[in-house]
């Protein structure tokens, strides 16, 4: 492969693949441990782990898509079109990201027994609900309000978008679905875990006032996302592909 | 669509039903992942106890290495030996429970051997007859997933690209959040805090103050996984069912190739329909509840 035109537009979408990542997880409220005791708004997990579980569902989707293309019987004329694979990553993570939610919704609601209640908001900006009265005392809310459903809901489909748009141009590159699902999967992960930093491990949502931070993480990303795109376009040259 | 891919994507839903079901309540019986820090904590409060303490990792990185493990013996069986599909996937499952019960083994006598200061002991039958039982979850988490990427790989069409470990590390991740995600509300919110007020969160004041007496007895691991299979793993069973399950039925029904709009417009009705079923439960929760009785600012309830 020489470095040319094409060259520059995979490393680019590499990039923007990993901006996606990066500020979608800024969108998936995650609570942390505390939200696993009913202690704070949102999911009861780790930032990059639901991320990476939901952008991740989307890459399998994506895979699916990109494989089914080229078994087209016009292939050779028609080549890849990006739009379905990216927009089934998308359908894929946020899939995951919503079953989870729901499924985490019945637990509050019907073992816990908890009001869903946001503590960064006075009114949920989507349902007009009011939310201090619901907050217990010694917590920061519990449960998934609507406002953070639909958040989480937008940020895995930036999650879903960002994997694929990494996973595509690698198949372009190397021809090889195994060896560019792991890269994308790595550079989903150091994406994932820089916004985690920036936010400091919980987020709400939107709503957040943490969520103002994202430019930093967006350089961040920018940053290292760029170095990992040069490595992951230039290392099947180097090396030699499959 | 055909009835076989069908009853293919069917029996897919199935399995990572079972498969979510099994992951959580091995991280219930184990405390692994949120959970775990009340565990931790009790014994530094106070309240040294008889319940398993394993965190090896997160449980999706801890799920992804078991799945992976698995996945990767059966595809060398498979492909190298030409075993049949169901044995390899056994024998793969049965490598990462031994896999898992060396780590189970060595996180809990760490652990609890780092608490003695706290008088916090080691209990060698909780070892004994706890261990066995995750080991038993894994494998079955693990068998599952590793059929599900058998099936995606070389039954359902179009066979999916990646070779299995690759697709048992993407399922291992995903169950492993959604287990960490779901089923320990169950465990870390009812189970461990069973006399608080009901109706509202858990204050923070009662960190580390985790019911340690049983229904009969004191309190062990294998209660916690009787009470958290009625409600928690099921629970989880169905957010993982529901991801394999829609994500391929709208990919199986609809062809992604000349259909992929149907497709990816049957995706976002699941997904608008999610949305609206989470808003109803956030109604009946208000509505079931009500606001904190002793609330006292000046926003109307």
């Amino acid at each position: 492969m020489n470095f040319d035109a094409n060259t520059i537009i995979y490393l680019l979408e590499i990039i923007i693949g990993g901006l996606l990542v990066g500020v979608g997880v800024h969108f998936v409220p995650v609570g942390g441990a505390p939200a696993a005791m009913a202690q704070a708004t949102g999911i009861g997990t780790g930032t990059v782990q639901l991320a990476a579980g939901s952008g991740l569902t989307g890459l399998l989707s994506a895979g699916l898509m990109m494989h089914a293309m080229s078994l087209s019987p016009t292939f050779a004329q028609d080549g890849y079109s990006i739009w379905p694979i990216l927009l089934t990553g998308a359908v894929g993570a946020m899939i995951m990201m919503d079953a989870t939610m729901l499924t985490g919704s019945w637990i509050y609601a019907y073992a816990v027994g908890a009001p869903f209640a946001s503590a960064k908001v006075n009114y949920d900006p989507i349902t007009m609900f009011s939310q201090p009265p619901y907050v217990a005392p010694g917590t920061v809310g519990q449960g998934i309000p609507t406002i953070c459903f639909v958040s989480g809901t937008i940020g895995a489909a930036m999650g879903g978008i960002g994997g694929a748009m990494i996973y595509f141009p690698l198949v372009l590159i190397n021809h090889n679905p195994a060896m560019s699902a792991v890269f994308a999967i790595g550079i989903f992960f150091v994406d994932a875990v820089l916004a985690s930093w920036n936010i400091q491990g919980t987020i709400e949502g939107f709503h957040d006032p943490k969520f103002k931070k994202w430019p930093k993480a967006f350089k961040a990303c920018l940053v290292s996302t760029a170095i990992l795109a040069l490595v992951a376009v230039l290392i099947t040259p180097l090396v030699g592909g499959v | 669509m055909d009835a076989f891919g069908m009853g293919l994507v069917a029996a897919m839903g199935a399995l990572a039903t079972v498969a979510g079901a099994s992951e959580d309540i091995d991280s219930d019986i184990g405390s692994q992942s949120n959970p775990n820090s009340q565990v931790q904590l009790a014994a530094q409060v106070g309240n040294p106890h008889r319940i398993y303490n394993k965190a090896i990792a997160g449980e999706p990185p801890s799920n992804a290495l078991w799945c992976t493990t698995a996945a990767i013996m059966a595809y060398v069986l498979i492909e190298g030996y030409h075993m049949p599909l169901l044995f390899a996937a056994a024998a793969g499952a049965s490598l990462a429970a031994l896999f898992d019960g060396v780590m189970s083994v060595s996180a809990y006598l760490g652990r609890n051997a780092s608490q003695a200061r706290f008088n916090q002991w080691i209990y060698l039958d909780i070892l004994r007859y706890t261990t066995p039982s995750i080991m038993a979850h894994v494998w079955i988490t693990s068998f599952c997933i590793v059929l599900i990427s058998i099936i995606q790989v070389y039954v359902l069409t179009p066979h999916h690209p990646f070779p299995i470990p690759v697709i048992a590390l993407v399922w291992g991740l995903t169950v492993g959040a959604i287990g960490s995600s779901v089923g320990d509300i169950h465990y870390g919110g009812e189970r461990e805090f069973q006399w608080r007020l009901f109706g509202q969160g858990l204050n923070t004041m009662l960190s580390g103050q985790i019911v340690r007496k049983a229904e009969a007895g004191l309190r062990n691991s294998i209660d916690n996984a009787w009470f958290c299979a009625k409600f928690g793993g099921p629970c989880t069973g169905m957010g993982f069912g529901l991801t394999v399950f829609l994500d391929n039925w709208r990919t199986t029904v609809f062809d992604p190739l000349t259909q992929a709009t149907a497709a990816i417009a049957m995706g976002i009705f699941f997904v608008i329909v999610m949305n609206l079923y989470n808003f109803y439960c956030e109604l009946s929760a208000r509505r079931k509840y009500g606001p904190y009785p002793g609330y006292k600012g000046d926003i109307a309830a």
